[in-house]
């Protein structure tokens, strides 16, 4: 906090000065007293909810720690080591990654889509613009429950296929397929979420751009490409990045829908089978270390995908 | 968006529709056609919740999809009486939760994302960066540790700690709007106010709060609509038994009765509708906030 107020004190104030001499500790007290009143508040719920929790999170990694067994002693990386090799685990990262690559690419290539179908006035538009929102205010828990049921084996998509003569699927009970209803059933979620970004971004581009596109002759095509495009990258990079964080947070989904399921960890993510290991089977030692090693895998792909979408966002 | 005409005389909405006209491909019954279809496709499971709560329990498992052809208020009924209360229950606990969690992140995060914004020191930038990356912190990383920390404070499974960690884990988000709120306003009023003699507190509640009004209208939708559905931090934090939010309450309900859908569609209904309600009255604010955002770049 000292060094706070020597940086307040360092700051060209951009107030006006007042008298020089007896202002200048005046001054600094102030701004201590604004930071201790407007920083401190927010910042130490932040530190002890959130920073301190990251922290202890690397420190239990580092132990053998578990609740029931406590004799929790140092062992060094030796839970990073078994990480290497749990077969749990590796299938875990996986299904995390496949699921983080449908739920990047498809919400945000159909959200895409309807936003340039809705980008028009009027009520009719407006009426759907609020169908197509709905579901990102409905809770994860009751999505998935309507949509297990739907799925489930004698649900109403089955019995669809059979009216039309199709063999039923086992969309939820099949191995194989579960981990790709999960992720549809997701996608659908947030679809509503990229919708809104693109429309946001549509409205955003200037109508003269469109006119000198046309004026010059530019085809439908010609025109999304080079103008519409390049101008929707702010909002590309925005669901791309939401879309990946929520993705590497997927659990409710998962619990609810198929508790990590059918057969062993077929739709278990990372996140799902650290809670797991940590609540359930209470090796919080070992689960901190999932969790670390989730965080470091969060935060390099936000990272590196916030770069490289950055990069292509061009200023008007 | 401002009526400004251009050299033709036109007006920008007539100048738009005519754009518009030009850029479209196909027949024009096409798009709406094509909304439609897509719509009503999506729509399908928001329909199947409307329609199974109106339906009798029987008329829900073998036909799921059905209009509901004898429509009933039962459902709702028995969720509402049910002797354990689990509707009542749930819904002052999540009322209670995200209420004060609103309040509070609202007043917090608007004050320190102005501080923020406003401060010209090298610490204040490196805070916001340690925030910001709050932001991507998934709750799975830090709820073992939480645990252990609201124990330490005597706060595991109660309500309050849930708030507390609420306001934790989401202060970023507001800081983030908030301060990229204030940004965009002058600062002169500010200066002009405190050469009066005002302080910062007063400056900032009379002068800078009423003007953030869009940034709160969005923060307050997202904290109420992320909170309210919110599911593994109840569960974790307020624990097995100990008191309920609609999200764990309609968890619960379909592990009791794996049978009874009627009731299971009815929480759901009413769980739903606070939210619903709530994201309906200000849905315009939520389209102007984003849009705001992502016009100014």
């Amino acid at each position: 906090m000292v060094t706070e107020l020597r940086a307040a004190r360092r700051e060209p104030a951009p107030r006006a000065h007042l008298a020089a001499g007896r202002g200048r500790s005046r001054r600094a007290r102030a701004a201590l007293a604004h930071f201790g009143l407007f920083g401190t508040p927010g910042l130490l719920v932040y530190g002890c909810f959130v920073l301190a929790p990251v922290a202890l999170s690397f420190w239990y990694s580092l132990t053998n720690y578990n609740p029931f067994n406590p004799h929790t002693h140092f062992v060094g990386l030796d839970n990073y080591r078994t990480l290497l090799h749990d077969q749990e685990f590796l299938t875990s990262l996986r299904v995390t990654t496949v699921l983080t690559v449908i739920l990047v690419i498809v919400p945000n290539a159909a959200g895409l889509g309807i936003a340039l179908l809705l980008n028009r006035k009027g009520w009719f538009y407006n009426a759907w613009r609020g169908v197509f929102f709905v579901p990102m205010v409905l809770s994860s828990v009751v999505v998935s429950i309507v949509w297990t049921r739907l799925l489930a084996d004698e649900g109403a998509v089955n019995q669809t296929l059979g009216w039309i003569g199709a063999a039923p699927v086992g969309w939820l009970s099949d191995p194989s397929l579960a981990l790709y209803s999960v992720a549809a059933i997701m996608a659908w979620q947030m679809l509503g979420f990229c919708v809104v970004v693109y429309l946001a971004g549509l409205q955003s581009v200037p109508d003269e751009l469109y006119e000198a596109a046309s004026i010059d002759g530019a085809t439908a095509f010609s025109r999304f490409r080079h103008v519409t495009w390049p101008l929707l990258a702010p909002a590309l990079t925005i669901n791309t990045v939401v879309l990946l964080i929520s993705a590497f947070k997927a659990y409710d989904h998962i619990q609810v829908i198929t508790n990590g399921g059918p057969g062993s960890g077929t739709t278990a993510t990372v996140a799902f089978l650290t809670l797991q290991t940590g609540f359930i089977a209470n090796h919080q030692g070992y689960a901190s270390a999932m969790a670390v090693v989730m965080l470091l895998i969060v935060a390099t792909a936000s990272a590196v995908v916030l770069r490289l979408l950055q990069r292509r966002e061009v200023d008007l | 968006m401002t009526a400004m005409t251009d050299r033709g005389g036109r007006t920008e909405r007539e100048r738009r529709t005519a754009t518009r006209t030009r850029t479209g491909a196909g027949p024009s019954w096409l798009r709406p056609l094509a909304v439609t279809a897509l719509g009503a496709l999506f729509a399908v499971p928001l329909y199947v919740v409307l329609a199974n709560t109106f339906k009798p329990g029987a008329d829900i498992a073998p036909s799921p999809a059905s209009l509901p052809t004898r429509p009933t208020l039962d459902n709702l009924r028995t969720v509402m009486d049910r002797p354990d209360h689990l509707f009542w229950v749930s819904l002052t606990n999540s009322l209670l939760v995200t209420t004060l969690s609103v309040i509070l992140l609202t007043v917090l995060s608007s004050m320190l994302g102005h501080y923020l914004a406003r401060t010209h020191s090298r610490w204040g930038r490196a805070a916001t960066l340690v925030l910001l990356s709050g932001l991507m912190v998934p709750p799975q990383v830090i709820l073992l540790p939480i645990t252990h920390v609201l124990r330490d404070f005597h706060l595991m499974a109660t309500v309050q700690g849930l708030v507390l960690f609420n306001v934790g884990y989401y202060v970023p988000f507001g800081v983030f709007v908030f301060a990229g709120f204030v940004r965009s306003i002058p600062v002169e009023m500010e200066e002009a106010a405190a050469i009066d003699g005002a302080s910062p507190f007063t400056v900032f509640w009379r002068i800078v709060f009423p003007l953030l009004r869009p940034a709160t209208a969005s923060a307050v939708i997202f904290f109420g609509v992320w909170i309210w559905n919110d599911f593994i931090d109840p569960l974790v934090i307020l624990g097995p038994g100990n008191g309920t939010t609609v999200t764990t309450g309609i968890y619960r309900a379909i592990g009791q009765y794996q049978a009874d859908y009627g009731t299971v569609f009815g929480l759901m209904f009413l769980a739903t509708l606070p939210v619903l309600v709530l994201y309906l009255a200000l849905q315009r604010h939520f389209v102007r906030g984003l849009t705001s955002g992502a016009t100014k770049g």
